[in-house]
């Protein structure tokens, strides 16, 4: 065969070929053209291959030349079709009867309390601070609620009305009297009166007083305290620490201000607020541990010193979640709960 | 307690050269908390919070001398000036007080031929200011001048009182009192009052009487500063509900000095605005006169070592200086000072730290000194808390939280931790509510009952708290529980218990004992056992507790001691390794009678697998009386064996299967569905 021949059919291959593959509309015949024109073994592209053999020789470097342009050419047409009809095809859907939008299947999932869910918060980033958590009784005896926290008999705080006393069977002996806690300071005198400075804890928990039930009280409620007892501590530590507490807890680089309070178990005693936007909120309060205190738990005032801070949980957890009434917390309906 | 000052008022004391927002705003650092601000008039009432300790700010003078503090400015005091014109006042009336330990201090004044009329216009604009009423010139003097210095006063009309004297003593079973307030009030053994020669004329330190009131017609007084025990006037105004300016400021204690001052500006006052001749001198029957305080030394280490910053020694002495302390002595190390009389809460070296640090500002305390850093331990009951509300929360309970105190029917119910009756408290919490529970259970099923009264579908929550267990003579034991309640089968919430233990602990199985309690649907109540101990309890509530607790659906509760979890949890989970080879599963369908219980099948089946079993799984329970005959069932089970160290043989595995089907039916009766 001549080499204008030759080339010739070259071209009629890759006219026909590259038609075909333009035509094909789908994968199965797409297929078909690819088998016909560039099948491995039976394909139009291997007899064209073959018919090199009879060109002359000194005419076939101009015709393996042109053989190879041919059949990129070819091939990438291949491709092209390849990818459009890829495209195109839509396989069935798998099942017609789907409707994406119908609503997921959800697994039930419950939730934790809010205030279980703010001291978790709370209790997280103190022992991030290195505070861990110590309990105590909810029943107390008037040591730990009152006398050692320099409560003392005449104390206001100690009225039968302003506390829940346990009722006695009040028959001759003289039973101990008992009482819940109406601050969880009571746990702060056990774990000094157990072990030795240092001391960081924080105990967190229900105390009780015996208000009138309304948006804003509730007779039972839920505090957390931190202690601190060192050989060095000062109120500049307790600014300091709180302080760390408040950019955790708030995520931003906010201050706090002390103003002056007083609480009988904190000797100075302050109320302890952090600056929120253009104002200051109140977060709780605070002080140096009281040297009495100390003194009753054993601790030598004048060898180790400490602070103390406490907060209602329910009004942090208030504040924090837009709930505006106390209340909602113990009534525990359920599209309340639902929403933390 | 709030305390309301007249910006006018103050002036009379201290130069005011700072703008009211200004000085409201050091108040309010410096302990005196401010509220608001209001005009009245030309005047503005200034209302300030002051903490219990602080009496001697329940007067403009107080107020006035921490301002004088703060601002540096001169606080002026005058000493009254009296001119007596009468006979000495003993001549006119007596005082005699019977019960010291109620009174320690009583002070009487007589003026005569006094003309009562209205107050001038000053004196009511700043009484009006505060929100006093006004009355007329001599009750309004008694009140300016407790406003002024916090000493509570009384005006008595003298020719109303039998036989012109005064007698403070107890109250008299029966006898009442009308007061100025128009109410007649009981009073009982135990209360202050007041007498003259016959009856009661005034509640001490809470109200006077209105029959020897001051009115138009009086002519003659007797000026009362006295002062008056805190706990029986705080009993006193508690008892009888009837709270006034006067028993507030007994409550906390008034200024032992200051008594004799507030007697004579009163007096003063009342000479200048209604005339009259005062009579010469005072009664005064004093208990024990007071003691001057002892001096408190002030250690200048102390102040960095509390505070955490240095604050030079002359800041130190002129904070305290201008507060009232008397400097004894001081050295390098020391300030030896005596405390105001009116500062009865300094009487230590903190209590003069906290003064100079409030004064000096709390602002100066820094907030970043780098605190040491220190380790944290997390509990095992954190733990095992954590991961118990994890899996109960995963499976769709909502937890709950319920008061500890409930009434006393919730809690004798159903409480199967403890026979002993509830412990009660003296007041109740809420309506009834004053027996501490000792199960969670009748708490949550009145969460369950609300929400299903609200039309809330979900009825699955649980509580994590404590119950209060008494023991005679000590503290109660308080058992942390965690109470379930579910609308769910009773499977279902097994099935929950299960899961969380197997979650404390792989592979561990819960047990349960047939266990009949009246709250408890027959043939459903079970007690839960863990490593041969109790430690709960499951069952679907009676109908007559369903009732009782008025809830339309069937409830399934449960409760579980909290410590027997935490002792049973691995929080440390040791890995045991899985086998290699394949494993060879028969399912099996066995008819047995109706009586033959799974849990015991399930035993005998692996009491004879031995090591080789690696899971038994229960599948499902079928009748058919017309093929297996009544009172028969199918149990249908599947058994996979599989060794740790071999591939089973076809044999070996048939060996088991075949001992399985033996020993139930040697055991149980049990048939192979052919």
């Amino acid at each position: 065969m001549g080499l204008a021949g030759f080339l010739q059919e070259l071209d009629e291959f890759a006219r026909d070929a590259i038609a075909q593959f333009a035509s094909a509309h789908d994968a199965e015949t797409l297929e078909a053209a690819r088998v016909e024109y560039l099948g491995a073994r039976q394909g139009r592209i291997k007899s064209a291959q073959k018919q090199m053999g009879s060109v002359a020789a000194a005419d076939r470097p101009a015709a393996g030349k042109h053989f190879n342009e041919v059949k990129q050419s070819v091939e990438s047409s291949f491709r092209e079709a390849q990818q459009r009809v890829n495209q195109a095809a839509d396989p069935p859907p798998r099942d017609p009867t789907l409707d994406v939008t119908l609503p997921g299947i959800r697994p039930l999932l419950g939730r934790r309390h809010p205030l279980t869910q703010t001291m978790e918060e709370l209790k997280n980033i103190m022992g991030r601070l290195g505070f861990s958590v110590a309990d105590g009784p909810e029943i107390e005896d008037e040591r730990h609620n009152f006398e050692a926290l320099n409560i003392p008999p005449d104390h206001p705080a100690r009225d039968p009305l302003e506390n829940f006393y346990l009722a006695t069977a009040g028959v001759g002996v003289a039973e101990p009297v008992h009482l819940l806690r109406s601050q969880t300071s009571t746990v702060q005198i056990r774990v000094m009166e157990a072990a030795p400075p240092p001391i960081r804890v924080i105990s967190m928990g229900r105390v009780y007083r015996p208000d009138t039930a309304d948006a804003t009280h509730y007779p039972m409620f839920h505090q957390i305290e931190g202690l601190l007892i060192d050989q060095h501590a000062t109120m500049a530590d307790l600014k300091s620490v709180l302080r760390l507490f408040a950019r955790s807890y708030l995520g931003s680089d906010v201050h706090v201000r002390f103003r002056p309070s007083f609480f009988p178990f904190t000797e100075p005693s302050v109320e302890v607020d952090y600056q929120w936007k253009s104002g200051w909120i109140e977060f709780g309060g605070a002080g140096m541990v009281d040297p009495y205190v100390l003194r009753a738990v054993g601790y030598d005032p004048d060898r180790v010193t400490g602070f103390a801070f406490g907060l209602g949980v329910e009004r942090l957890c208030m504040r924090r979640h837009g709930v505006t009434d106390i209340r909602e917390f113990y009534k525990n309906d359920w599209r309340f709960l639902r929403q933390f | 307690m709030v305390m309301i000052v007249s910006w006018n008022w103050l002036k009379d004391f201290v130069p005011l050269t700072m703008s009211p927002e200004e000085i409201v705003s050091r108040l309010t650092m410096s302990g005196l908390n401010h509220e608001s601000t209001e005009h009245v008039g030309d005047d503005l009432a200034i209302d300030l919070e002051v903490t219990s300790n602080r009496s001697d700010c329940l007067g403009h003078i107080g107020v006035a001398r921490e301002i004088s503090v703060l601002c540096g400015q001169p606080l002026t005091i005058s000493e009254p000036e009296l001119t007596a014109g009468g006979p000495p006042v003993a001549t006119l009336t007596s005082v005699t007080v019977e019960v010291p330990q109620l009174c320690p201090r009583y002070t009487a004044r007589v003026l005569r031929g006094v003309r009562i009329g209205p107050s001038p216009k000053w004196l009511a604009d700043r009484l009006t200011t505060l929100g006093i009423g006004v009355i007329n010139n001599v009750v309004d003097v008694t009140n300016y001048v407790m406003m002024e210095c916090g000493q509570p006063l009384h005006a008595f009309d003298l020719g109303r009182l039998t036989e012109g004297r005064i007698v403070v003593r107890e109250a008299r079973a029966q006898e009442t009192l009308a007061a100025i307030d128009h109410r007649t009030y009981p009073l009982q053994p135990g209360m202050c009052v007041i007498a003259d020669a016959i009856r009661p004329v005034a509640i001490a330190g809470v109200m006077g009487g209105a029959e020897t009131e001051v009115t138009e017609r009086t002519q003659d007084l007797l000026i009362e500063a006295a002062d008056f025990s805190p706990l029986s006037v705080r009993a006193t105004a508690r008892g009888l509900r009837l709270h006034s300016p006067s028993s507030y400021r007994f409550e906390r204690r008034v200024d032992q000095h200051g008594i004799d001052w507030a007697s004579r500006r009163a007096c003063q006052m009342i000479l200048q605005l209604a005339g009259g001749t005062l009579a010469a001198g005072v009664v005064d029957v004093t208990a024990t006169p007071p003691q001057p305080h002892p001096p408190v030394t002030l250690r200048l280490s102390q102040i960095k070592r509390i505070l955490g910053i240095e604050i030079p020694t002359d800041t130190i002495r002129k904070i305290l200086t201008a507060l009232g302390n008397q400097e004894q002595h001081s050295s390098a190390s020391e300030l030896v000072t005596v405390p105001p009389t009116w500062r009865r809460d300094l009487s230590r070296e903190v209590d003069l730290i906290e003064e100079v640090a409030r004064v000096h500002g709390y602002d100066k305390i820094p907030e970043d000194v780098g605190v040491p850093m220190a380790s944290s331990h997390t509990t095992d009951q954190e733990r095992v808390l954590d991961m118990a509300r994890d899996t109960l929360v995963a499976s769709g309970f909502f937890e709950a939280l319920t008061p500890s105190l409930v009434e006393l029917e919730l809690a004798e119910d159903f409480s199967p931790s403890s026979a002993a009756p509830c412990l009660k408290v003296g007041l109740a919490m809420l309506r009834g509510a004053d027996h501490l529970r000792k199960s969670l259970v009748p708490s949550l099923l009145r969460v369950a009952q609300l929400n299903e009264s609200l039309g809330n579908r979900h009825l699955d929550f649980f509580e994590t708290a404590r119950v209060y267990l008494p023991r005679p003579g000590d503290l109660p034991n308080e058992r942390y529980m965690v109470g379930l309640v579910s609308r769910r089968p009773f499977g279902y919430l097994k099935g929950l218990i299960e899961t969380l233990v197997e979650r404390l602990r792989h592979g561990q199985s819960v047990e349960v004992r047939l266990w009949q309690h009246p709250y408890l649907a027959q043939g459903t109540g079970v007690e839960l056992w863990l490593n041969g101990e109790p430690f709960g309890y499951l069952g679907v509530l009676s109908a007559q507790a369903q009732k009782k607790a008025d809830i339309r659906q069937e409830m399934v509760v449960a409760e579980l001691n909290f410590e027997s979890l935490v002792h049973a949890a691995v929080l440390v989970p040791q890995f045991s390794p899985v086998s290699m080879y394949p494993s060879v599963q028969y399912d099996l369908n066995l008819i047995v009678d109706e009586k033959v219980r799974w849990g015991n099948l399930a035993d005998t089946v692996r009491s004879v697998t031995g090591d080789m079993l690696e899971q038994l799984e229960y599948c499902e329970t079928y009748r058919d009386y017309q093929k297996d005959g009544h009172g028969r069932k199918r149990l249908l089970f599947s058994l996979r064996l599989r060794s740790l160290t071999r591939t089973l043989t076809g044999d070996e595995a048939d060996q088991i299967r075949r001992s399985v089907l033996a020993a139930c039916e040697q055991h149980h009766g049990a048939q192979l569905l052919a």
